[in-house]
């Protein structure tokens, strides 16, 4: 793979030339170096339609993993909340999706290119909608942030995104390594992500949360709750696995937000809209 | 519906609040009469003293004991961890039928479907669920007056560098 490149590079370069040019003095260096760099960044970063293509192949597999909950209402709601937050941040124009699973395990999931999943079993045990913002707020920065990709950079399919980047892969037709990567994609919430990745993203989603006007101790209120769970139970398993432990994310939020946040504490909750939305959803 | 609305004034229950829990402070506390930094400090709480909580508004949570009530900052406290404390219990998890406590964690899970670990690394492909639920998303604008509705209003925030 190694001498691969460098033959390629070398092929490159040599292309990059004006036929005349052997002789070295005429050489435009910094034309050949720049189109060296371009291509190979081309050659390990998939661009944002293979992005959002590879996140809905993850999303599909999620909702294979727990259908979405039957309830227009509340999928709406959840919805409007995820969009208003997004269009607060630096990407705003995705194609963002946000759902509510129909299953007690209590978690909540991005894919790449802005499909946000929180489980039922995590939206019952909020009591405003500012919690709800804050949840989406935290899962929105792993897409910002592409840590997504980062993770399965460093797993045991990272050539197959390598391959994507490079147009090896096609899109259409059930190519049978995009069907792998994307089984590779879904696995990184077993493994879960970087420790450092979810530090990012609590402190990223309270500001995104502020931004958008909430209350923005909701993240760091849903922690606390989740804090409280006894971790023996089977339904907060799989994500007290795969994040770092709820009391070092919350001293780090207190330490963070200490100050700073004081100017928003006025901002609101909306905690009668979230109960009416989720009580009158279910009859 | 009558008879549960009933039976929750009668038993004292205000709609939307939280039910009662309890929470200890994870350090010295100062114990405020409303819930702002500058207000006035009536006494400071000893780290491990074990409050009641009433409600949370922003960075601040409302508590009492037999012997003081009033303002502490959120995070200074640590919510008791068994059945009797659920400040996040709104009542919305038997509404949705999802069992909040009591839980242990022999349950053996059946089936292909779920989010455990092992389920996920077997998960296959639901197109169809993702299409339908596509037909959900909120537009920009939707989102806009959904905002509008609730008073929400944008504010400018830098990102915070990491810390730590």
């Amino acid at each position: 793979m190694r001498t691969n490149r460098t033959l390629f590079m070398s092929c490159l370069l040599a292309a990059a030339l004006p036929a005349t040019a052997f002789d070295l003095g005429k050489i435009d260096w910094d034309k050949a170096v720049k189109t060296v760099q371009k291509v190979q960044k081309a050659n390990t970063e998939i661009d944002e339609p293979q992005e959002i293509m590879l996140g809905d192949g993850i999303a599909s597999n999620l909702l294979g993993a727990a259908p979405l909950l039957d309830n227009p209402a509340v999928q709406k709601y959840v919805n409007r909340v995820g969009r208003w937050l997004a269009s607060q941040t630096e990407r705003p124009d995705l194609p963002w999706l946000f759902g509510v699973l129909d299953d007690n395990d209590v978690n909540a999931f991005a894919t790449p290119g802005g499909k946000v999943f929180v489980t039922k079993g995590l939206l019952v045990r909020m009591s405003s909608e500012a919690e709800l913002a804050g949840v989406l707020a935290h899962e929105m920065s792993h897409v910002l942030r592409k840590h997504h990709l980062q993770a399965i950079k460093k797993g045991a399919q990272a050539e197959l995104l390598t391959d994507l980047a490079n147009d090896a892969i096609r899109e259409k037709g059930g190519d049978p390594r995009l069907t792998k990567l994307v089984s590779a994609g879904t696995e990184v919430y077993a493994r879960g992500l970087d420790k450092n990745d979810e530090y990012e993203a609590d402190r990223m989603g309270v500001v995104i949360a502020a931004r958008g006007g909430y209350d923005p101790y909701g993240l760091p209120a849903v922690l606390q709750t989740l804090q409280a769970i006894n971790p023996s139970d089977s339904d907060v398993a799989l994500m007290f696995k795969t994040h770092p432990a709820m009391t070092d994310r919350l001293s780090r939020l207190d330490q963070e937000m200490s100050g700073q946040f004081d100017q928003f504490e006025n901002q609101p909750d909306l905690a009668p809209r979230f109960m009416r939305t989720l009580g009158a959803g279910k009859k | 519906m009558k008879k549960i609305i009933a039976l929750c004034l009668l038993l004292g229950f205000v709609p939307t609040a939280w039910a009662a829990g309890y929470a200890y402070t994870i350090r010295a506390t100062e114990l405020k009469a409303k819930p702002y930094s500058d207000a006035q400090t009536l006494a400071t709480l000893a780290p491990r003293s074990k409050v009641e909580v009433l409600t949370r508004q922003a960075g601040w949570t409302q508590v009492k004991s037999v012997s003081f009530s009033g303002w502490v900052k959120m995070l200074s406290l640590q919510l008791e961890s068994n059945a009797q404390s659920k400040r996040g219990d709104s009542g919305l998890g038997s509404l949705f039928n999802v069992a909040a406590t009591g839980k242990s964690g022999s349950t053996v899970t059946t089936g292909v479907r779920g989010l455990s670990e092992e389920q996920l690394k077997n998960a296959q492909p639901d197109a169809k669920a993702l299409q339908a639920a596509k037909r959900n998303a909120a537009s920009k604008q939707d989102a806009q007056r959904f905002a509008a509705e609730g008073k929400l209003e944008a504010q400018s925030v830098d990102y915070m560098s990491g810390g730590q």
